[in-house]
């Protein structure tokens, strides 16, 4: 019982008691920094191995008790060692609604893991269920160690492994050096996480090696996201001039054209070489058949336009040309003008009565007011005072705080000094989320380039504030998004929210008033101060000002990160930024702040963007997720999918949410698989206006709503199922799989059967065993003549 | 500094939690995760009331009063809050509060606690709390169709527990007879609430099967901390009879381990209230997150743990005997 760590007994010897000694004379030896030191030992040895804990009780403050405590709560902690990769499957809202369930249990039978084996036989691979890996526009996404896998079928997982194991035996060529001469333009190329997903930094290494073989010198930026997720990658040709050819969905095989058609190589032989090459690569090649410049101008471009017309940026400000780590050019852009312009001109009141009279509202959910919230800040006399940046964005189907991490990363800086400034603190830490490896990298780094130019740290630009800044990363919880629980998780505790008051602003971090703030708010600080908070009130409704940014996904035409003006309508967001749904599908509801939020039926769309309104309806902001649903999508499956992700996430010690949101996961397992009673869907409301009611933290409070949203607004899908119908054919236990008179028997179907219900019959009409299918899907991807339906158990 | 309670004004001392200000002013409200003078976060809800001025549901255990405000504790509301809570936790609980033998025994012999005594060897008292329900020598076992062996937990296991024969040996105790006295046993109380354990998983049975093996082979099913669990007593002051929703947990049932002297603790009672794990020093310990969340006790630390923090337990998950 001691911890989790029955597969767990490996002899201590001398080589890894050394390792854990340097990590703990790295970190350190109190109680509160338990987090980065079990990190750091996974780090190390890829779990947690017993031997390597007990050296810790000797070493450290840290006693079992806390241990096991803190270990077991956050999901990044492994007692268990891994096989050699670990094959992520994201299970995000928008990978969910594309069928993430089935490609993981796809990849279960490929690897034949049986029961709660998690790791495959050989010890090559592990899975494990992420809740978002943030790429929502190519779902269903699965990585596997650092390399990620767009639109994976469950069909095709066996190439997908092969791929990843191919790729692992292939030695990279070397890259060929980018040597700087004359530079004949710049090329920019979309770098955020997502971008990367979807193959940027092949396309940034076919740009270097391209243009170093071309000898075309051209300056290759990586630049922070572009937000047109589902057209990455995309890349910018900025000519001399200044204008800009756009080309999105690049290939790398295309590079070499492109980069051929717009710049010419520096030397005469080279260019004669070159286009006497490009010729024959011309007629000769497959590839190029398909050639992008012929592509017309509007069908290259046109799309992002429209996508990018509706939009105003302003925490993405500097979108698509801005270095995420170029503090020269973020202040050649105005950068730290505003926070130079607090320091200098203004008083810490005047500071926090700006943003008071902007009226902005904090964008990680709740929409309490900001300028309020560092008022009481400031009012409290203590000399030590804490900002935290909340950048622990756990939200299946949101990753708008991530982007800005590292797209941005100067521009929240900045956001967080004017913040200390104005509240009188001197420490900042930025808590950012586990699974964001490449946001903490580009905030590391973007804090020594601050400190480098003094503006962060002593004397902040040669004024008297004076402000450090650190970085913690979170260790895997929803729940820490709660600023009492981040608050925990910081001094080394489980995530357990505390009941308010106090409040943080009142007794947060070590006691000390502390101001959280979640990432977004922070990014629109500094365009408050440069415009003023007349001009910034002009933005939005009466009640909600300013921008948001929203990660739109799901059976949208055009998905990906959007900053629009408050006062936006749904409808507008999904028809003239998102192109509408895809495969002209029928919208049904747009889901709105993810796990704490809810569904918004299609003809309440015409709804603006808005706090207010959207707690009226019963849906929450929340952080900014919006996923399009249409007509084949089953809301009680969306109501549960949300709820079983709270329920794993709740920390536990409260009741209601602990128990309750299980029980009202239980009833709801029993309508999707009809064999609930119409009493049920009482109970299951009367449950939720409860936990609602009598939850201790946000959590647990928001946990119903999309429950409450579905049962408000498509009741009568709840009482089909309870009639034993899901029309949509989601809800596994209500539909099989038939063979029509279409079949011509040719087996394909078959030979796909992951599970071998259907019988090898050739020529004759094929029939599925009803008792070994597993609703996978595979038949009817597989078949060329339509032949079989998912058609409901029961007749309608 | 002064409140309402239930529209009446009440004074609030220095230092007070709503909680204490109103037990103080002779307000019952009930609650389970609260001990005074211990460490204790709010947790389960019992002592849940509304705040009118926000409106909000709070635990009173934890909440500092503020002056002004208005504190509801007897609604509807607030009742329908208290009793869910308790139904939920029940429904966590998968535990037997007295013994199905003893309930159904029609002479009405508590005959868990006369099996409990058998097998510690105590023969005398085992003898006494027999001849408490029984006008031996008789043995009204004689005409009796044995419903206590028919619902026997251990019949579910492997074979039930033997307890004619066993009946008949203890009332066969020539010696024990010998001094025998008018003794007085507390009875089973049916009409206070009664938790029931359910069916044992398959891998529970296997467990049992393989670890319980006492002299009579009973597997002890009565709750040995009935006589002071607040959720049962609570759980009968709402009129509970079952809890609405169906019961499950992660936790093993029947699983006693013997943790220093005479203290024990049976997780599945658990209520995962915490006071045992904020009151001791690298002892009790949280395991896991949500539903799964366990208190657990690692072997290591057996020997951090105090006999008296049996008494903070609010069930009879962490008790003496």
């Amino acid at each position: 019982m001691a911890c989790n760590c029955e597969n767990n007994i490996v002899e201590a010897n001398e080589e890894m008691i050394a390792k854990v000694d340097a990590i703990i004379d790295r970190i350190g030896t109190s109680r509160q920094i338990i987090i980065p030191l079990l990190q750091a030992l996974q780090h190390e040895f890829s779990y947690l191995p017993s031997a390597a804990l007990e050296h810790i009780y000797e070493r450290t403050e840290i006693d079992r008790a806390q241990l096991i405590s803190v270990s077991t709560f956050y999901s990044q902690f492994r007692h268990i060692p891994y096989g050699k990769h670990l094959i992520k499957v994201c299970t995000g809202t928008a990978c969910h609604v594309k069928g993430a369930g089935n490609v993981y249990d796809s990849f279960r039978r490929e690897l034949k893991m049986e029961g709660d084996n998690i790791t495959s036989d050989d010890q090559l691979f592990s899975i494990e269920k992420i809740a978002c890996l943030g790429c929502c526009t190519l779902a269903p996404v699965v990585q596997i160690d650092e390399k990620i896998y767009g639109h994976v079928q469950p069909g095709k997982v066996n190439e997908v492994i092969e791929d990843f194991l191919g790729f692992q035996n292939k030695t990279e060529k070397e890259e060929t050096k980018n040597k700087l001469r004359k530079i004949a333009g710049e090329i920019r190329l979309g770098m955020g996480s997502c971008c990367q997903a979807s193959g940027s930094s092949d396309i940034y290494k076919e740009l270097q090696k391209a243009s170093g073989e071309l000898g075309i010198d051209v300056n290759i930026k990586p630049v922070g996201c572009v937000g047109v997720c589902n057209k990455v990658p995309l890349i910018d040709v900025v000519h001399a001039d200044g204008s800009i050819t756009r080309y999105p969905n690049v290939k790398a095989v295309e590079i070499k054209e492109i980069l051929h058609y717009h710049f010419k190589p520096s030397g005469y032989l080279k260019r004669l070489k070159n286009s006497f090459f490009n010729q024959v690569d011309t007629f000769h090649t497959d590839s190029t058949w398909d050639n992008v410049i012929w592509k017309p101008e509007n069908e290259r471009t046109g799309v992002i336009d429209s996508f990018l017309s509706g939009q105003k940026h302003i925490s993405t400000q500097g979108f698509g040309f801005l270095a995420p780590l170029n503090i020269d050019e973020y202040i050649s852009y105005s950068g730290f003008d505003a926070l130079k312009k607090v320091l200098f001109t203004s008083s810490t009141t005047e500071t926090i009565n700006t943003i008071l009279k902007s009226g902005i509202r904090g964008r990680g959910g709740g929409g309490f007011t900001t300028g309020k919230k560092w008022e009481i800040v400031a009012a409290s006399g203590k000399k030590d005072k804490y900002v935290i940046c909340n950048g622990d964005e756990g939200d299946p189907g949101a990753f708008m705080d991530r982007m800005m991490l590292e797209s941005y990363p100067f521009r929240v800086i900045e956001g967080m000094i004017i913040a200390g400034y104005a509240v009188g603190a001197n420490k900042g830490i930025f808590y950012i989320r586990a699974e964001y490896p490449l946001a903490v990298v580009r905030i590391r780094r973007a804090l020594e380039m601050c400190r480098e130019h003094n503006l962060v740290g002593e004397n902040i630009a040669g004024s008297d504030f004076s402000f450090d800044i650190t970085i913690f990363e979170g260790a895997g919880a929803f729940v820490c998004g709660e600023e009492t629980a981040l608050i925990a998780s910081i001094e080394g505790e489980r995530g357990f929210p505390k009941q308010r008051p106090p409040f943080p602003a009142v007794a947060g971090l070590h006691g000390l008033p502390t101001l959280v703030n979640n990432v977004e708010t922070l990014s629109q600080i500094s365009y408050i101060v440069n415009n003023g908070a007349d001009y910034y009130r002009q933005i939005g409704t009466p009640s909600s000002k300013g921008t948001k940014v929203f990660a739109l996904a799901g059976k949208i035409r055009h998905g990906g990160l959007i900053e629009v003006p408050m006062g936006i309508t749904l409808n507008q967001i999904i028809e003239d930024i998102g192109g509408g749904l895809e495969h002209g599908e029928k919208l049904k509801a747009v889901q709105i702040g993810g796990p704490s939020g809810g569904c918004i039926p299609a003809h309440l769309c015409d709804v603006e963007v808005d706090f207010d309104a959207f707690n009226q309806m019963g849906a929450m902001m929340g952080s900014g997720g919006l996923v399009v649903l249409s007509e084949s999508d089953c809301m009680v499956d969306m109501a549960r999918y949300f709820l079983s992700f709270t329920c794993d996430q709740s920390c536990g010690k409260c009741t209601f949410c602990r128990v309750g949101i299980r029980r009202m996961l239980d009833i709801l397992d029993k309508i999707c698989s009809g064999r609930a009673e119409m009493a049920d869907l009482d109970k299951l409301e009367q449950l939720a206006l409860n936990i609602k009611k009598a939850s201790l933290c946000g959590l647990g409070k928001t946990a119903p709503n999309p429950v409450l949203t579905t049962l408000k607004y498509f009741r009568e899908e709840y009482e089909a199922h309870v009639n034993g119908i899901c029309k949509t054919g989601t809800c596994k236990e209500m539909v099989k799989y038939v063979v029509t008179e279409q079949c011509i028997g040719c087996t394909r179907c078959a030979k796909a059967c992951p599970v071998d219900a259907i019988p090898y019959t050739p020529y004759e009409v094929h029939t599925i065993d009803v008792s070994k299918c597993v609703l996978c899907g595979l038949c009817v991807n597989e078949c060329n003549y339509d032949a079989i339906r998912k058609v409901p158990l029961k007749a309608n | 500094m002064v409140i309402t309670i239930d529209n009446t004004n009440v004074e609030v001392l220095e230092g007070e939690t709503l909680l204490e200000v109103a037990r103080r002013a002779g307000y019952t409200i009930p609650s389970l995760c609260y001990a005074k003078g211990a460490r204790h976060k709010s947790s389960c809800m019992v002592c849940a009331v509304k705040n009118c001025s926000t409106g909000q549901i709070i635990p009173s255990c934890t909440t500092t009063p503020v002056g002004g405000m208005q504190i509801e504790t007897d609604s509807e509301e607030v009742r329908l809050v208290r009793t869910l809570s308790l139904e939920l936790l029940l429904s966590d609980h998968r535990a037997d509060c007295e013994a199905p033998c003893t309930l159904v025994c029609p002479q009405g012999l508590d005959i868990e606690r006369m099996l409990g005594y058998y097998d510690a060897d105590r023969k005398k008292e085992a003898y006494d709390t027999l001849a408490a329900a029984f006008s031996l020598p008789e043995i009204a076992c004689d005409n009796c169709k044995a419903p206590c062996e028919k619902a026997c937990r251990r019949g579910t296991v492997d074979e039930p527990v033997s307890i004619r024969v066993i009946i008949r040996e203890v009332a066969g105790m020539a010696d024990a007879e010998s001094a025998a006295m008018e003794m007085s046993f507390p009875k089973p109380d049916k009409k206070a609430f009664l938790s029931r354990l359910g069916r044992f998983t398959e891998k529970e049975r296997t467990f049992l099967k393989v670890n319980i093996h006492s002299a009579s082979n009973c597997l002890h099913c009565a709750c040995s901390g009935r006589g002071d669990c607040k959720l049962r007593y609570y759980s009968t002051l709402q009129g509970i009879k079952r809890s609405r929703y169906e019961a499950s947990s992660a936790l093993p049932a029947m699983t006693k381990i013997h943790i220093v002297g005479n203290l024990w603790y049976e997780q599945a009672k658990c209520i995962r209230c915490g006071l045992c794990v904020y009151n001791s020093e690298n002892g009790f310990t949280f395991r896991d997150r949500g539903f799964g969340m366990q208190v657990v006790l690692p072997e290591e630390n057996r020997k951090n743990i105090k006999e008296e923090l049996a008494e903070l337990c609010p069930t009879g998950a962490l008790y003496r005997i």
